[in-house]
C-alpha cells in the first residue's frame, strides 16, 4: 500500500532536512566564526556608540564629519547583519548608528550645557513619523503591485499626481476630504495607464514606469503653472487636519510625539494593519500572491491573472497618491514642481528592504524618515554661512543606496516579478 | 559525418522560448532594431506629438498647430528651408546653432543610456554622471590657470569623463557584486550629486566663486579653455567643436559594439547573461565596464558643455538640468543605434530649444508650460517605445496569418 | 468498456502560425480507463490536452463530455466539467503550503472575508486519506520531493472533483520506483471510477499502465490500439513512421588515461548547504561515464564546480592534467573542457545572436577571430559556414538568428561549438531534452563518435534510458555523494533503488 512504503522515506527526508539546517553554520576555521551576521551586528552597535563617544571629551571632535562617518559605517554594518538573518542585532546597529550621528551632532555643537533632550528627541520622533508617512503609503502600494508581479517604478509619478491633485482638488472644492479623493483618483488613473502598457501590451515595466514618471512630472508641472503660475500655490487651501489628543499631551515622552499627529499618519497605521490582513489572511491576498509567484499556475486554476494585476497596480497608484496628498495637504501644506523629490524610489527601496511585508517596509520607511528628520534639524547646529548643512539632504539617498546594496540577493522577491504574462 | 536518417525536408517550426527565460531589456530592444527600421520610430514620434498636442488643446484651449509651428521656428530647423527670408534666416541660423549645441549634449547622454542598454542595464543616472563631469571639469578648468590651452582642455575633458565613469561605475560595481538594481542605485546617485553641487557651489561652499560672494556659482573656467566656435559668434553661444567630438563618439559607439571583442561581450551579456557566463564571459566585469563607459559618455557631455558654452557651473545648473533624463528618451527612440541616436538627439534638441524662454514667443505659448509639454512628450515617447513591440509583433503575425489564410481553408 | 465514453474528441484541429499542431484528431475515453497518448516531442499531444483543458481554443472540432457537447473556454470551464490536469511542469507555488496550493481559487472562507486555513487543512487531510496518500498540508511545496509534489498536483484535481484526469509526462521526473508508486495511485483512482489520460513518450511505462494507446505523429492520429499485443518496437514504429533503433550501436569502450579527475569535491549551493559531498571519480579518454540521479541531488552543483561556474569549497578538479579547481570558466575551457549545457535556450545559446556569433562564443577572444581586441566578423562567418555544413544544421545560415532554428538544430549548433575546439573532455548535461527522436539519435550517435575519437565524455542525465544506452560506466549520485558504480548491464530496478538511496540504507541497516 502506498502509504506504508512512504512513511520511512518521508521520515528519512525530514531527518535529512533537520540535519541540513543544523549544518547551515558556515565556515570551518576558527576566525571565520566572526564573519557571522551576529558579530557584524554587534560590531555595528559598537560603531554607533563610538560615533557618539567621539564627540564627547576627551576626544571632543569639533567637526561633525567623524561621528557621521562612523555612524554611517554602523548603519551599513547593521544593514548587512539584518539581511543575513541577524535581524534584532542588525536593527540595533542601525538605530545605534543613527542615534550616534544625532547625539554626536548635538554634542559637537551644543553651546548650552542644559539640553532639553526630551524635547529634542520627541520632536525628532514626531518629525520622523511625518517624513515616513508618505513613504509608508507608497511602499504599501508598491507591495500590492509587486506581490502581483508588476514592478511599479512609477510610484514616484503616482505620488506626484496625488500631491498636485490633492492641492488643486482641495482648492477647487474647498474641502480637504474631496481633495484627497480627487488625489487618489488621479493616482489610480495614472496607474491604470501603467497597468495597460505593462500587462496588456507587455512592454518593459521599467521603461514604462520611467515614462509614467516623466508624464506625471510634465502633467503636474504643466497644470500647476497654468493654474497657479505667477502666484504659486494658494496659501489658504483646506489642509488635512491634525488630530489633537488632549489627554495624551501632558504625558512625559509620548505626549509630544503622538499628541498632535496628522490624521493621515494615524490612517497609515490602520493601513498597515489592514494591508497585512488582506495580503496574508484573505483569499484575495492568496490570489494576488499566487499571481506574482507563478501566474501560469494561478491561470490553470481559473484565476484571472490580468484582472488581478490590473487591480493590484491601480490600488498601488491610489495608495501612492494618498501618500503624495498627505505630503502636500497634510505636511508641507503647499505644492511645488517635483515636490516628491525621489520619495517614490525611496519607498520602493524600503519595500525591498522590508522583504515585501508591511511591517518590514514600515520599519524601513521609519529609517529613511528618521534620516530626513535628522537632515531637517541638524543644520541648526551649524555655524551660519557654511553650506555643509545642505549635504544632510543627501542623507536619505545615501542610506537608500546602502540599503539597496546590502539587501539585494538576500531579499527574495515574488518569483514572477517583472515578467509579462502571456495568456495563450 | 553522421547523416540524419529520414530527416524530412519540410521546414520545422522554430522552437518557442520556454517561459522560464526572461527576455532582457537588450533582447526586447533587439526586436525593435530588427523590425521597423525607420518607420516605427517615426510613427512613435508622430503619435507622441499628436497626444501632446491634444493635451495642449484640451487643457489650455490653445491651437496645437501654431504651438508646434512656433516651437519649430524657435528650434532653427527652418534654416534648412531655402525659401525663407534673409532676416528669418539669420534668426534661424542662430536658433539652429543653439539646437545643435543641445544635440551635442544629447548625443552623449543618449549614448550613455544606449551603451548600458546594450548590456541589459538601464542607466537612469545620466543626469548625475553629467553633473559629476561638469563639476570636475569646471574645477579643473578654473584651477591651474597657468596651464596652456590645449593640455588644459584635454585634461579637463578627460577628468570630467573619468568622473562620470567612476560615478556610473559605482552603480556598475554594486550591480556586478551584489546585484543591486541599477535603476534605484543610479537614481540615488543622481540625487546625491544634486545636493553635492548645492554644497560645493552654494554660498559659503568650498568651491564657490571667489569673485562673486553672493552668487551660488563656481569660478569661471580659464579663458584659454573655451572650446573653439566654428559656426556663429563665440559671444552669442555659437556652435563649438564639441559637435564633432559628439559625431566621433557616435562612430566610436558603432565601432566598439560591432568590431571589438568588448562589444561582442557586451552584446552577448545584454542578450543572455547566462549563456555568456557558460561560455566563459565574465558578466560582472561587463556590467561594470558597460556602466563605466556609459558614465564616460555622460561625463563627457558635462565637461564639453562647461568648456563649450557654460564656462561656469552654478547650483542651479546642476539642479535644474534635465539633459541626462532626456538622453533616456533619445536612446530609446533612436533604438540604441548610432544613426537613430543622432536623429532623435536632433529632434529633442530642437524640441527643448524651441520651447525655451529665449526662443518661444510667449504670446503663442508660455515657455514654462512648454517645458512641461516637453516632459510629457518624452514620457509619451517612452511609453510608445514600449508599446511598439506589440505593433511589430502584430505586424509580423498578420503576415503569417495572411499566409496560411491563403493556404488552408478557414471554418 | 461497454459503457458510453466519458469523453469524446471529434475532429479537433488547432493551428499556429506556420504549423498545424492538431489535424482532425479523434479521441475517446471510457470510464475507469487509462488511455495513453503517445508521440514524440512536437507530435501534438500537449496541444491536444491543452485544448481539452481550455488553455487553447480549437479551430475546428467538437468536444463531448459524458455525452454533452461542450465548449471549454478556459481552465475554469474544464474544471467545472470534471476535467483535471496534472502538468508536466508543476503548477504549484513553491513558497506556499500544500493546503494553500490545493484550495487556491476555491478557498473556504471565514466570516466571509478571511481565509479559513483550518478548514482547508481539514479538507486536504480528508482527501488524502480517502485516496491513500500521505501529505503534510502545512509543508511548503518547495520542501517536498518531486514525487510528493506530483501527488499534491493530483490532489488539486481531486479536490475540484475531477473524474477525468490528464497526466502530462508524469514520469519524466520520477525514478522507476516512484513511477511504480504513481501507477499504484492511478490504479486506485481508476477503481474509484476515474478515467485517466496518460501522455508519455516512454514506451515501457505506457505498456505497463495503459488500457488503450493512441499514437500521434506530426499532429495526426495514426492509430489507437489496445494494450494487448502492442510491443515497444511496434509503438516506436508508429510514433516515428520508420524503424527506430532503441539502443545506440556501439563498440565496447577502450579507455586510456584519465582526462577528467575529480577528487574529494565539496560544493555548496545557494543556500549555503553542502550539495556535493566528497565526490571523487575519473573519466578516461575513450569512455562515456554517465551520472544517474534524481533531479536535485547535486548534479547541477557538481557540473557548476567542474566547469568553473561555481567555486568548490574543497577538493580538486583536473582537466587533461591541469588543475582547474576554482578557476574561472574561461580557464577551464582553455584547459580542454567542452560543455554542452542543460538548457540550450537559457545557457547554451544567445538566441538573438546569429549562428556565426553563437559559434564564436568561445573563440572570439583569440586570433584569427580577433587581434588585440579588434574583431573580424568575416572570419566568424567563414567558420560558421564550415561548421553548419559539417554538422548539417538546417534552418539558416551564418547570419540567421539562433532563435529561428528548431530545437534539434539549435542543439547541433551548441554541440558544434563545443566539439570543434577539440576538447579533451566533453561534458553533456541533459543533451536531448525536448528533442524529437531524429535529433536524439543524432546526439547519441555524435557522443559515441566523440568517445571513439578519444575524448572523455561525462554524461549527466535524468533519462535512465539515455544513461543505460550510452554509458560505459554508470555512477549514481544521491544527496550529493556518489553512492554506487555499475557497468552498462545493470538493471533499471537496481539503478532506481540506488538513486533513491537504497544502497545506503542497506549499508546502514
Amino acid at each position: 500500500m502506498a502509504d506504508t512504503a512512504e512513511a520511512p522515506l518521508l521520515a528519512k527526508i525530514r531527518a535529512h532536512q533537520v540535519i541540513a539546517r543544523a549544518e547551515e553554520r558556515p565556515g570551518n576555521g576558527r576566525w571565520s566564526r566572526f564573519a557571522q551576521p551576529r558579530w557584524i551586528g554587534i560590531l555595528g552597535i559598537g560603531l554607533g556608540l563610538l560615533a557618539f563617544w567621539l564627540a564627547l571629551p576627551p576626544l571632543a571632535s569639533r567637526t561633525l564629519v567623524w561621528p557621521i562617518l562612523v555612524g554611517v559605517l554602523s548603519v551599513a554594518a547593521g544593514i548587512a547583519a539584518t539581511t543575513r538573518g541577524a535581524g534584532r542585532v542588525g536593527w540595533g546597529a542601525i538605530v545605534a548608528g543613527l542615534a550616534g550621528i544625532a547625539l554626536g551632532a548635538l554634542a559637537t555643537h551644543s553651546s548650552t550645557s542644559h539640553l532639553n533632550d526630551v524635547i529634542v528627541w520627541s520632536a525628532l520622533i514626531a518629525s520622523t513619523l511625518r517624513y515616513a508617512t508618505p513613504l509608508t503609503y507608497a511602499a504599501i502600494g508598491g507591495m500590492f503591485s509587486e506581490r502581483s508581479g508588476v514592478v511599479n517604478i512609477g510610484l514616484e509619478g503616482d505620488m506626484l499626481m496625488g500631491s498636485f491633485f490633492g492641492v488643486w482638488g482641495a482648492d477647487v472644492t474647498n474641502s480637504w476630504f474631496l481633495g484627497l479623493l480627487i488625489a487618489i483618483l488621479s493616482g489610480m488613473v495614472l496607474a491604470l495607464v501603467h497597468a495597460f502598457f505593462c500587462i496588456q501590451l507587455r512592454a518593459d515595466q521599467i521603461v514604462v514606469g520611467t515614462a509614467i514618471n516623466f508624464l506625471a512630472l510634465g502633467v503636474t508641472g504643466y497644470l500647476f503653472v497654468d493654474k497657479y503660475g505667477a502666484n504659486g500655490a494658494p496659501t489658504s487651501i483646506p489642509t488635512i487636519p491634525d488630530i489633537t489628543i488632549n489627554s495624551l499631551k501632558g504625558v512625559y515622552f509620548i505626549g509630544p510625539v503622538f499628541g498632535d499627529l496628522n490624521l493621515m499618519i494615524w490612517l497609515s497605521f490602520v493601513l498597515l494593519f489592514v494591508s497585512y490582513i488582506v495580503m496574508f489572511r484573505t483569499p484575495i491576498g492568496l490570489r494576488i500572491r499566487s499571481v506574482g509567484e507563478h501566474p501560469r499556475a494561478a491561470d490553470t486554476v481559473g484565476i484571472s491573472v490580468y484582472a488581478t494585476r490590473y487591480a493590484a497596480v491601480v490600488v498601488s497608484g491610489g495608495l501612492a497618491a494618498m501618500g503624495g496628498a498627505y505630503l502636500s495637504l497634510g505636511f508641507v501644506h503647499t505644492f511645488d514642481q517635483n515636490i516628491t523629490g525621489g520619495r517614490g524610489f525611496i519607498a520602493l527601496a524600503a519595500l525591498i528592504f522590508g522583504k515585501w511585508r508591511p511591517l518590514g517596509a514600515f520599519a524601513a520607511c521609519l529609517l529613511f524618515g528618521f534620516s530626513s528628520a535628522l537632515g531637517d534639524r541638524l543644520p541648526t547646529y551649524f555655524t551660519a554661512g557654511s553650506s555643509l548643512p545642505v549635504l544632510f539632504n543627501a542623507l536619505p539617498y545615501v542610506l537608500t543606496l546602502i540599503a539597496v546594496a546590502g539587501v539585494i540577493g538576500r531579499s527574495i522577491p515574488p518569483a514572477a516579478i517583472g515578467r509579462p504574462y502571456v495568456k495563450q | 559525418m553522421t547523416e540524419l536518417p529520414g530527416e524530412l525536408e519540410a521546414p520545422e517550426a522554430p522552437e518557442p522560448t520556454p517561459e522560464g527565460t526572461v527576455p532582457s531589456v537588450a533582447a526586447r530592444l533587439a526586436l525593435y532594431q530588427r523590425a521597423g527600421g525607420f518607420v516605427v520610430p517615426l510613427i512613435t514620434t508622430v503619435l507622441a506629438f499628436f497626444i501632446g498636442g491634444l493635451v495642449v488643446l484640451v487643457v489650455t484651449h490653445k491651437n496645437p498647430i501654431s504651438t508646434y509651428k512656433a516651437i519649430f521656428n524657435g528650434s532653427g530647423l527652418n534654416w534648412f528651408f531655402p525659401w525663407i527670408s534673409h532676416s528669418d534666416r539669420v534668426t534661424a541660423a542662430f536658433n539652429l546653432q543653439s539646437t545643435l549645441l543641445l544635440t551635442t549634449s544629447l548625443i552623449f547622454t543618449g549614448l550613455a543610456v544606449a551603451f548600458a542598454f546594450r548590456c541589459g542595464l538601464f542607466n537612469i543616472g545620466g543626469q548625475g554622471q553629467y553633473g559629476m563631469g561638469a563639476i570636475v571639469a569646471v574645477l579643473v578648468a578654473s584651477s591651474w590657470t597657468s596651464m596652456s590651452g590645449v593640455p588644459h582642455i584635454v585634461l579637463s575633458i578627460v577628468l570630467g569623463a573619468l568622473a562620470g565613469a567612476l560615478w556610473a561605475g559605482l552603480a556598475g560595481i554594486l550591480k556586478a557584486t551584489v546585484g543591486a538594481h541599477e535603476v534605484i542605485t543610479t537614481i540615488m546617485l543622481n540625487w546625491i550629486v544634486f545636493w553635492f553641487a548645492a554644497y560645493l557651489f552654494g554660498i559659503g561652499g568650498p568651491a564657490q566663486s571667489s569673485t562673486q560672494a553672493l552668487v551660488p556659482v563656481s569660478n569661471d573656467v580659464a579663458p584659454n579653455t573655451h572650446l573653439h566656435v566654428f559656426w556663429g559668434s563665440p559671444i552669442l553661444q555659437g556652435l563649438h567643436i564639441g559637435f564633432f567630438i559628439a559625431i566621433a563618439a557616435l562612430v566610436a559607439y558603432w565601432i566598439v559594439l560591432n568590431r571589438t571583442t568588448l562589444g561582442f561581450e557586451v552584446r552577448a551579456v545584454g542578450f543572455n547573461p547566462e549563456a555568456a557566463r557558460y561560455a566563459g564571459i565574465s558578466v560582472a566585469k561587463n556590467y561594470f565596464l558597460a556602466m563605466a563607459i556609459s558614465g564616460t559618455a555622460a561625463g563627457l557631455a558635462g565637461a564639453i558643455d562647461v568648456l563649450g558654452w557654460k564656462f561656469r557651473v552654478g547650483v542651479d545648473d546642476i539642479q535644474g538640468s534635465t539633459i541626462g533624463f532626456i538622453g533616456i528618451a533619445v536612446a530609446l527612440l533612436g533604438r540604441n543605434t548610432a544613426v537613430g541616436i543622432f536623429f532623435s538627439a536632433l529632434l529633442f534638441g530642437a524640441l527643448v530649444n524651441g520651447t525655451s524662454t529665449r526662443n518661444l514667443d510667449p504670446s503663442v505659448f508660455q515657455p514654462e508650460l512648454a517645458s512641461n509639454l516637453t516632459l510629457m512628450i518624452q514620457g509619451l515617447v517612452l511609453l510608445f517605445v514600449g508599446a511598439d513591440v506589440l505593433v511589430i509583433y502584430l505586424w509580423r503575425t498578420r503576415r503569417k496569418l495572411l499566409f496560411w489564410r491563403r493556404s488552408a481553408p478557414t471554418r | 468498456m461497454d459503457d458510453p465514453p466519458v469523453l469524446e474528441l471529434e475532429g479537433i484541429t488547432k493551428r499556429f502560425p506556420g504549423v498545424v499542431a492538431n489535424d482532425h484528431i479523434d479521441f475517446t475515453l471510457g470510464r475507469s480507463e487509462v488511455h495513453a497518448l503517445l508521440g514524440e516531442n512536437g507530435a501534438g499531444k500537449s496541444t491536444l490536452m491543452n485544448v481539452l483543458y481550455g488553455l487553447y481554443q480549437p479551430d475546428e472540432g467538437q468536444i463531448r463530455v459524458k455525452g454533452e457537447t461542450v465548449k471549454i473556454g478556459s481552465p475554469k470551464d474544464a474544471i467545472e466539467r470534471g476535467i483535471g490536469m496534472v502538468h508536466q511542469h508543476f503548477m504549484l507555488i513553491p513558497v506556499m503550503t500544500v493546503a494553500e496550493n490545493i484550495v487556491l481559487a476555491t478557498e473556504p472562507k471565514q466570516a466571509g472575508v478571511l481565509l479559513d486555513y483550518r478548514a482547508a487543512r481539514r479538507r486536504v487531510e480528508e482527501l488524502s486519506r480517502t485516496f491513500g496518500f500521505v501529505i503534510d498540508p502545512d509543508a511548503r511545496v518547495d520542501t517536498l520531493t518531486v514525487g510528493q509534489q506530483q501527488r499534491v498536483e493530483i490532489l488539486k484535481a481531486l479536490y475540484r472533483q475531477a473524474d477525468i484526469l490528464i497526466l502530462d509526462e508524469p514520469t519524466a521526473v520520477l525514478t522507476p520506483q516512484e513511477a511504480q508508486g504513481l501507477f499504484e495511485i492511478l490504479r486506485v483512482l481508476v477503481r474509484e471510477g476515474l478515467s485517466i489520460i496518460f501522455i508519455s513518450h516512454k514506451l515501457n511505462e505506457v505498456l505497463d499502465i495503459a488500457n488503450r494507446i493512441t499514437v500521434l505523429r506530426r499532429g495526426k492520429r495514426i492509430e489507437t490500439i489496445p494494450r494487448q499485443g502492442a510491443t515497444q518496437a511496434g509503438l516506436a514504429r508508429l510514433m516515428v513512421g520508420r524503424d527506430v533503433l532503441l539502443r545506440v550501436e556501439k563498440e565496447p569502450a577502450e579507455p586510456a588515461e584519465p582526462l577528467l579527475e575529480v577528487a574529494d569535491l565539496h560544493v555548496k549551493n545557494e543556500r549555503d548547504l553542502e550539495a556535493v559531498r566528497a565526490v571523487s571519480f575519473d573519466v578516461r579518454a575513450g569512455e562515456i561515464v554517465g551520472i544517474a540521479g534524481v533531479d536535485g541531488n547535486g548534479q547541477s552543483e557538481l557540473i557548476d564546480a567542474i566547469t568553473g561556474l561555481r567555486s568548490a569549497e574543497s577538493g580538486r578538479v583536473v582537466v587533461a592534467g591541469r588543475d582547474v579547481t576554482r578557476s574561472h570558466t574561461r580557464r577551464v575551457i582553455e584547459a580542454g573542457l567542452g560543455h554542452i549545457p542543460e538548457d540550450r535556450h537559457l545557457r547554451g545559446l544567445v538566441l538573438d545572436f546569429t549562428l556565426a556569433e553563437n559559434l564564436a562564443l568561445e573563440d572570439y577572444r583569440e586570433p584569427p577571430d580577433s587581434r588585440f581586441g579588434w574583431l573580424f566578423p568575416r572570419r566568424l562567418i567563414a567558420r560558421a559556414r564550415t561548421l553548419i555544413r559539417e554538422f548539417d544544421v538546417r534552418g539558416g545560415g551564418p547570419r540567421t538568428r539562433a532563435a529561428s532554428l528548431s530545437g534539434g538544430n539549435q542543439q547541433k549548433v551548441v554541440i558544434a561549438r563545443e566539439v570543434h575546439r577539440d576538447p579533451r573532455v566533453l561534458l553533456a548535461a541533459q543533451p536531448t531534452r525536448g528533442l524529437d527522436i531524429g535529433a536524439v539519435e543524432f546526439v547519441h550517435r555524435r557522443l559515441v563518435e566523440e568517445r571513439d575519437e578519444g575524448r572523455a565524455v561525462l554524461l549527466v542525465s535524468l533519462e535512465l534510458d539515455e544513461i543505460l544506452s550510452l554509458s560505459d560506466r554508470i555512477l549514481v549520485i544521491y544527496e550529493g555523494a556518489i553512492v554506487a558504480e555499475y557497468g552498462p548491464d545493470v538493471s533499471e530496478e537496481e539503478l532506481g533503488l540506488a538513486m533513491t538511496g537504497g544502497v545506503r540504507e542497506e549499508a546502514v541497516a
